[in-house]
């Protein structure tokens, strides 16, 4: 591993919400769970408090299970756990945008029982492209910042404008780091780029940037550490957070060059225009970004999206990475998986739940893969 | 219980004229040259097509025909073997394979549509259903978005839902190149509501005890209000029902013999299982009075205002409001229908419907003192359902009535 920056926020892999513990200790300040990379954190952040993304975890669930059946998804499962049973308890409040069917219910669940002092929902429109659309959605945008400020504080319009530009500088980073591993891939594990991206959530927003201007500068000024040579890959799914599964991926010889997870590549894709006012830029951002299979976006067809991205990233082949019972992503998969037959892209499927993933079985099948794109 | 006990419950007369006219809706719908068809989603605006001369087909309502005449596990494979998975909502999966098929419960599946109309107040399943029948039919696709109510609806999705009425209606006129009338509009608007009135006015006879007829009965019974109303068909019908019913509680005539016990049903029915769970109740004397799931249909619209009362409307149906505010509809079902107690379907299928349950059956007991049961099924994969247990389950609950 190059560089002590990278070091410091690799350690945080095993605790990740050790960093979120220790501000609210040393700052006094409040921290608010999303679950949702659609959350505007910028407003969360302008309003003194910081945004941390939950995504589960992977745990045996017990106390969930007076709640939730079997049939909804691990990251719900997982998470309500963590807050049923105190894990979570850093927590002030949780904000709640909504995606699928099962966060719209998850929201009602866990305010009603995991007893956080604040709980906002963001019900943004599924139907983007149309000016009503828009219209609403740019409204309840700001009364959803009207009624974080009556939780949290004033949000004032120049903080918010300095958010947004702290924001946008760490997501132009992790960009950079992305693009310097897709010119050359041996300069860091796969691994460890999704994670300089996901603990992006997770901690400071200042502390994490400055964290990766260092790491940027030590791989600029350091050799490859990671052996490159892997077959590329391309990874799609929601939250990829099987770090033992990606290092399997590399002990197979194939590394991933790019994704659309949503704690990747989602996460920090476009920025939030500067140029006009902040919750009219925040907005932009939401609505012109790269989609997620839980918005209607009729002139995106999101299996050539895909393909293309992929065509471009060079990658050899695919791998979706599912939540088990996620509809949004399973229904989209028959048709994204077409996409990239097309391009030429042999792709897998495979499907987990969080707390049992058996990484022996999975090996096989990516080595399969592995395999045929070799020959 | 002996088999001798088990009295047949009598038989609904207008059973008759409602296949009939469901047959004819069908015929009409497979046969038609002149009119466009619409597929349209359960809890849809169906008014602005019907103002239009455009046929609505629904695929949930074939969904349930093929889950009550078991074909729909068949069906649901062939759409799995294209790569869907057997954890996505069953009607939509034996949707999938049946226009893959072209097969169903209609001889030769569901007529082909023109476009869709697809609401999301049911649940975001639909969206990425339908967003699959657009690319496999080919044909355009309006998605009318309702955004969710967690505690109440702000002014602006009030009006986001009324605008998307007025794109609704610009997207039709460009579909079937007829003028939109207003007049017409009025016209369907004052028949729906005839029609929502007369089946509360049906879902209302249930109230007295014995209750003449059972929630198994109202599923059948739905299937004009759902799919057709804003007609006069639906009016005439719901009328002879109304009066059938009424009869019966005149004359002190049940759907169960010696009614017993009154239960609520929630969620969908399990449709391949519908005929054996009615007899198991009415074995124990128990009858499912009303349920969740018809009185869905029963909206208000009002005259004077139709497109700001429906896109209310339309907006706060059971499954788009927060399970608080179901909590207050359930609660309020069990006390205007004198229940002892609730029958939960935990439905895999329909995560809107039933991730809550659990804590919507213990709030019930609590604020109630009724008890609640929860079947674990799916409303038409049977691959997810099992008989014994749920027998046993159904049988130590009314045990503990
Ligand atoms: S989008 Fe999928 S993974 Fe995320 S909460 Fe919904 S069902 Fe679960
Ligand atoms: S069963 Fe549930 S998930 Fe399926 S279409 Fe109906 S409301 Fe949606």
């Amino acid at each position: 591993m190059s560089g002590e920056a990278l070091e410091r926020l690799m350690k945080m892999r095993d605790d990740p919400y050790a960093a979120a513990r220790a501000w609210k200790e040393r700052t006094g300040g409040k921290v608010m769970g999303y679950f949702c990379c659609y959350a505007p954190e910028e407003m969360i952040h302008a309003a003194g408090a910081l945004p941390v993304r939950i995504t589960g975890e992977n745990r045996d669930t017990t106390a969930s299970g007076a709640h939730l059946q079997n049939y909804c998804c691990s990251l719900a499962r997982t998470s309500l756990d963590m807050a049923l049973d105190g894990t979570l308890s850093f927590l002030d409040g949780t904000v709640f945008v909504h995606t699928c069917d099962t966060m719209q219910r998850l929201s009602d669940i866990w305010r009603l029982n995991a007893g956080f002092a604040v709980h906002a929902d963001l019900v943004l429109p599924v139907r983007f492209e149309t000016s009503s659309a828009w219209d609403y959605m740019t409204s309840e945008l700001a009364s959803f910042a009207e009624g974080l400020e009556k939780e949290l504080g004033p949000i004032e319009d120049a903080a918010l404008i300095e958010s947004i530009k702290l924001f946008n500088r760490n997501r132009a980073l992790l960009a950079k780091l992305y693009q310097m591993r897709l010119a050359s891939p041996g300069i860091l594990p796969y691994d460890q780029a999704l994670w300089c991206s996901t603990s992006s959530a997770l901690m400071d927003k200042a502390e994490h940037t400055a964290l990766l201007e260092e790491i940027i500068a030590d791989l600029e000024a350091g050799a490859a550490t990671a052996d490159g040579s892997g077959v590329p890959l391309f990874g799609i799914g929601s939250v990829m957070d099987q770090w033992d599964f990606l290092a399997m991926v590399q002990e197979s010889g194939a590394t991933f060059i790019d994704d659309d997870f949503c704690n990747g590549r989602r996460y920090f894709d476009s920025e939030v225009p500067e140029d006009v006012p902040p919750v009219e830029g925040i907005a932009r951002r939401l609505w012109g970004r790269s989609s997620c299979p839980c918005k209607h976006v009729p002139s995106k067809d999101r299996g050539a999206c895909l393909a293309d991205r992929a065509t471009e990233a060079g990658a050899k082949g695919a791998i979706f990475f599912q939540f088990k019972f996620c509809e949004p992503h399973a229904f989209d998969y028959p048709h994204v998986k077409k996409a990239l037959d097309k391009a030429g892209i042999p792709s897998l499927n495979l499907e987990f739940e969080q707390g049992s993933v058996s990484i022996g079985q999975l090996r096989t099948r990516v080595g399969a893969l592995v395999e045929t794109i070799k020959a | 219980m002996s088999a001798e006990d088990i009295r047949k419950p009598p038989k609904i007369a207008a059973t008759e004229q409602m296949k009939q006219l469901i047959t004819n809706y069908y015929i009409e719908a497979k046969t038609t040259e002149e009119k466009p068809i619409c597929w349209i989603t359960s809890g849809g605006p169906v008014e602005f097509l019907i103002a239009m001369g455009v046929i609505p087909v629904y695929p949930e309502n074939h969904g349930a025909m093929c889950g009550a005449s078991k074909i729909a596990v068949g069906l649901a494979e062939v759409a799995e073997s294209m790569g869907f998975s057997q954890d996505l909502c069953s009607y939509a999966r034996l949707d999938i394979g049946g226009a893959a098929t072209q097969s169903g419960a209609i001889p030769g599946g569901l007529p082909k549509p023109d476009f869709l109309l697809c609401c999301n107040n049911i649940c975001g399943t639909v969206t990425k259903w339908y967003e699959e029948l657009a690319r496999f039919w080919d044909v355009p696709m309006f998605l009318f978005d309702t955004p969710f109510i967690h505690k109440s609806k702000p002014g602006h999705a009030t009006e986001y839902v009324k605008q998307q009425c007025l794109e609704l209606i610009e997207f039709l006129q460009k579909q079937t190149g007829k003028k939109w009338s207003d007049d017409r509009f009025a016209e369907v608007a004052m028949l729906s509501v005839e029609g929502v009135d007369l089946w509360k006015e049906v879902l209302k006879t249930a109230e007295s005890r014995p209750s003449p007829f059972t929630c198994f009965d109202a599923f059948i019974h739905m299937a004009p209000i759902v799919t057709l109303r804003g007609t006069q068909e639906v009016v005439d019908y719901y009328k002879l029902l109304r009066d059938e019913m009424q009869e019966r509680v005149a004359n002190g005539v049940g759907a169960v013999a010696d009614e017993k016990y009154r239960l609520i049903w929630d969620n969908i029915p399990i449709w391949y299982e519908m005929r054996n769970l009615g007899n198991l109740f009415a074995s124990n004397h128990a009858c499912l009075v009303a349920d969740t799931y018809t009185t869905a249909w029963a909206v208000d619209i009002k005259i004077e205002d139709p497109l700001t009362s429906m896109a209310d409307a339309y907006t706060k149906v059971y499954l788009n409001i927060s399970i608080d505010l179901m909590l207050d509809q359930l609660i309020a079902l069990i006390e205007r229908y004198s229940a002892d107690g609730l029958v939960m379907h935990s439905n895999r299928s329909c995560k809107p419907y039933s991730l809550g349950q659990y804590d919507l059956a213990r709030a019930v007991t609590e604020r109630t003192g009724k008890p609640a049961l929860i079947i674990e099924a799916d409303m038409t994969d049977s691959r997810a359902f099992s008989e014994a247990q749920t027998r046993e389950r159904v049988d130590a609950f009314i045990e503990s009535l």
